[in-house]
């Protein structure tokens, strides 16, 4: 009985609801009380229901409840850590303040989230197999689009990496936990609410206009176009959230020692990555308000008969979504840097040139974003100083790739199979990074816009890239996190199989969308037939292979070889613990000595953790 | 996925920064503000500038009411920040009314404002001029209520002696966010209401 008032999901159960009614009966109230329409549409109060209920969740887990408390000036018990670490699988599924539980969650959550959107991707490729429509209607066809591109990039790829680095950073820096514990919970508990608010959009007339939502198509679509742009500003808001947290984290609380230059590179990769989800994030939110008060309050932001501009709705969505690809791969780089420097044996080549690429990639990716909007019909003057700053951003890419071909030139390279995933990683983004080359020429743009050739470039930077790099850090990783060895044997499978069917599913876009095969249309010409069959049976094949990774991940986390504290012998701060981790990370401060990537020094260490010694440290933190 | 016993965190220092934590996250959160406030503005400016669009119907913009509205506002930061000042000066019932000042003012603003809202003659759904002047000052005033809720919660902190000389971040944070709303309502009273029409 109990378990309805205490902050559990049973609790949300009640709540959640709760929330939804009385936010409809105060809207109603509230435009009796004036005089107006009581009820202007329905579809209105399902949007003041969703973003009630959604608040109301997050209140049931237990979100709210220490601010609460604290607010109200209420005791509490600053030496209580109830909420703190996992003793049982059913603290996995409360509100917990642990970076380690949170970075688990948010793993294992995405991760079903990217198997709910690849499965998205197999039902519309079966269709796509054969030219002309079979067994989808055109707005299914759409719907499913749509969602498989808004899925993995909002509630997958974004806040993966916000998992992996919630868990890997704090141990990086030689910290307790994140700056704010409870912050990073409740960003953690906002994307159930965001992917429920993407996923239900089904029931309501799913949202066609894919994962960009332009209007004025956006406005033609059903209900669930607004729940889309609710479920993008819920996902916005957690990333949000979990970016100050990462700033504040990695600013304040590294150990002793350890300088700017001393971080691992996937912390400077966070740091920038960051910097850009808080600088950039709110344009897209800016968006999607604009977009929904069009849809659900009557305005005129951009209806063309109504004096609005559709151009703006591009100008600002790119404005976000272009910083969101770096959002998207330079956490991913990092992660390389990390694996390939400790599985090749041999420091970083060029650390300072990497970490400084990855703040010159944040700070350029502001500056390009109008080259999606290339054939939009924008201000032609802005084409050319956008192409050029779009090749421009080429450049602190390269250093990074010539980075990593230079930390493996010469090294003792152990290809374990996060080793593989990340040196297939380089091969596939060097296609990704050239076509993308390619489409930032304005001619070529023009007349390969809107075609499969697209398709295939961001496929080759999303799956070739940053997928990638998670199967790198999920191996490379695995053995800290759960304290077991994955079986390499399983892992070199999926990793070829991935290699070779992601190569066979997109190589030939490339193909068919010079030839003109136009993007999110279910059906094309005759003649791209057979490719398009082969490019499905890749597709089902690359599906497949995840199944071999899920297997791995669930049967080596119980039978898998004990793994000890560092099975690839590490350098950083994490591979100096137990495996897993104690809850509160480390017994004393550690001091950092030296640059994180000694490798090949003879007894070089990177930090040291002293002896416990009776604390007098002074007390920090409010 | 065990975890060992139970061990007390021993807190690790941070670099100083001169920043609490809190504050510091605070100042991030409030970038990120800006840049929302910044594409309602970006939206704005296009109308108002590159398309020199005007507001609809020749409907005069009551500048000259809302400058009363600006006053209030900007004295509220004022109040706030005496609040601040008492607690200096360990002045208790200082604290409380200085919030209590800050919120009766930031009330008299939010109910002004709302009465614009009804007077002004024209609607959110007329043309694009009118949905961004709503959802303009429509974003600020939601942020004004979420100051005022903050500085309600503070009262009452402050009713039950929860801040001190030495530990007063949230107040601090009250203060800063109210600020910075205060500074967001000035620079939208600039370019909404004393731009001239072109």
């Amino acid at each position: 009985m109990t378990a309805v008032l205490k902050p559990t999901l049973a609790r949300c159960l009640w709540v959640a609801p709760a929330f939804a009614a009385i936010a409809i009966l105060i809207t109603v109230a509230a435009r009796a009380l004036v005089g107006m329409d009581p009820v202007l549409q329905e579809s209105t109060l399902l949007t003041v229901a969703y973003i009630a209920g959604g608040i109301g969740f997050v209140v049931g887990i237990g979100g709210f409840d220490y601010w609460w408390t604290w607010m109200t000036g209420g005791e509490l018990d600053p030496n209580d850590h109830s909420t703190h670490g996992a003793k049982s699988w059913r603290d996995y599924f409360k509100f917990n303040t642990d970076h380690k539980v949170i970075g688990i969650q948010y793993v294992v959550f995405t991760f079903i989230m990217f198997l709910v959107g690849g499965m998205f991707a197999m039902v519309f490729r079966s269709e796509l197999a054969r030219p002309a429509a079979q067994s989808l209607s055109p707005e299914q066809y759409n719907g499913l689009l749509s969602q498989h591109g808004v899925i993995m990039i909002f509630v997958f790829l974004v806040p993966v990496f916000a998992g992996i680095g919630n868990y890997v950073i704090p141990l990086m820096i030689g910290a307790a936990d994140m700056a704010f514990p409870r912050l990073n919970a409740l960003s953690f508990w906002l994307l159930p609410v965001a992917a429920f608010t993407l996923l239900t959009s089904f029931m309501f007339g799913s949202f066609d206009a894919g994962w960009t939502g332009y209007p004025t198509l956006s406005q033609q679509s059903g209900y669930g176009m607004t729940l889309y742009q609710l479920g993008v500003q819920l996902a916005g808001a957690s990333s949000i959230a979990t970016a100050v947290n990462f700033l504040v984290t990695i600013i304040t609380m590294r150990a002793p020692g350890m300088t700017l230059f001393r971080m691992p590179l996937l912390v400077w990769a966070n740091l920038a990555t960051s910097a850009l989800v808080v600088a950039a994030t709110p344009f897209i939110a800016g968006a999607m308000f604009m977009a929904m008060f069009d849809r659900e309050m009557g305005t005129h932001f951009f209806t063309i008969g109504g004096g609005g501009d559709t151009l703006v709705y591009q100008h600002i969505f790119w404005f976000y979504s272009h910083p969101a690809v770096y959002i998207m791969i330079l956490p991913g780089f990092g992660i390389i840097s990390e694996v390939i420097a400790t599985h090749s044996r041999k420091p970083i080549f060029g650390y300072r040139a990497v970490a400084f690429s990855s703040a010159g990639i944040a700070i350029l990716g502001f500056a390009v974003w109008a080259h999606h909007m290339f054939a939009s019909g924008m201000q032609p003057w802005l084409r050319v100083p956008i192409m050029i700053s779009t090749l421009l951003i080429a450049i602190p890419t390269g250093i990074k790739i010539f980075s990593w071909l230079g930390t493996l030139w010469g090294g003792v390279v152990r290809l374990t199979t996060a080793n593989l995933f990340a040196v297939g990683f380089i091969f596939t983004f060097v296609i990704g990074g050239l076509s993308g080359v390619m489409v930032a020429v304005v001619p070529f743009d023009v007349s390969i816009t809107n075609s499969y050739f697209i398709v295939a470039h961001f496929h080759y930077v999303l799956f070739g890239g940053s997928i990638m790099t998670v199967y790198a850090g999920f191996y490379h990783w695995y053995p800290k996190v759960t304290g077991r060895m994955y079986n390499e044997l399983l892992g070199r499978w999926h990793f070829w199989i991935t290699f070779v069917a992601l190569n066979v599913t997109f190589f030939p876009m490339h193909y068919l969308g010079l030839l003109g095969m136009p993007r999110r249309v279910m059906d094309y010409d005759p003649q791209f037939a057979w490719m398009n069959t082969l490019i499905s049976i890749a597709a089902f094949v690359l599906g497949a292979s995840t199944l071999i990774f899920v297997y791995n991940m669930i049967h080596s986390a119980r039978h898998g070889k004990l793994a000890g504290a560092n099975p690839w012998a590490g350098l950083t701060l994490e591979w100096m613990l137990s495996s897993p981790p104690p809850t509160f990370n480390f017994p004393t401060t550690p001091r950092v000595i030296g640059g994180p990537y000694r490798y090949g020094e003879e007894g070089a260490r990177h930090a040291i953790i002293p002896e416990a010694e009776p604390a007098s440290v002074e007390k920090v933190g409010a | 996925m065990s975890s060992t016993a139970h061990q007390p965190a021993a807190p690790i220092q941070p670099y100083r920064t001169g920043l609490r934590p809190e504050i510091m996250g605070l100042i991030i959160f409030l970038v990120s503000e800006l840049a929302l406030f910044g594409a309602f503005f970006m939206y704005y400016a296009n109308l108002r500038l590159l398309k020199a669009i005007d507001w609809p119907g020749g409907f005069h913009i009551p500048a000259e009411a809302t400058s009363i509205n600006t006053l209030v506002l900007v004295l509220s930061s004022f109040t706030c920040e005496f609040a601040l000042l008492a607690l200096y000066r360990r002045n208790k019932a200082g604290v409380f009314f200085g919030l209590l000042a800050t919120f009766v003012l930031g009330t008299i603003f939010l109910g002004l404002q709302v009465y614009e809202y009804m007077t002004i003659g024209f609607t959110p759904q007329d043309g694009s001029i009118g949905a961004i002047f709503f959802s303009l000052t429509g974003l600020h005033g939601i942020h004004v209520f979420i100051g005022l809720v903050l500085l309600l919660l503070g009262m009452v902190r402050a009713v039950r002696g929860r801040w001190t000389r030495e530990r007063h971040s949230g107040l601090l944070a009250i203060s800063i966010y109210w600020h910075f709303v205060d500074i967001v309502w000035v620079v939208l009273f600039t370019v909404v209401y004393l731009l001239p029409s072109s």
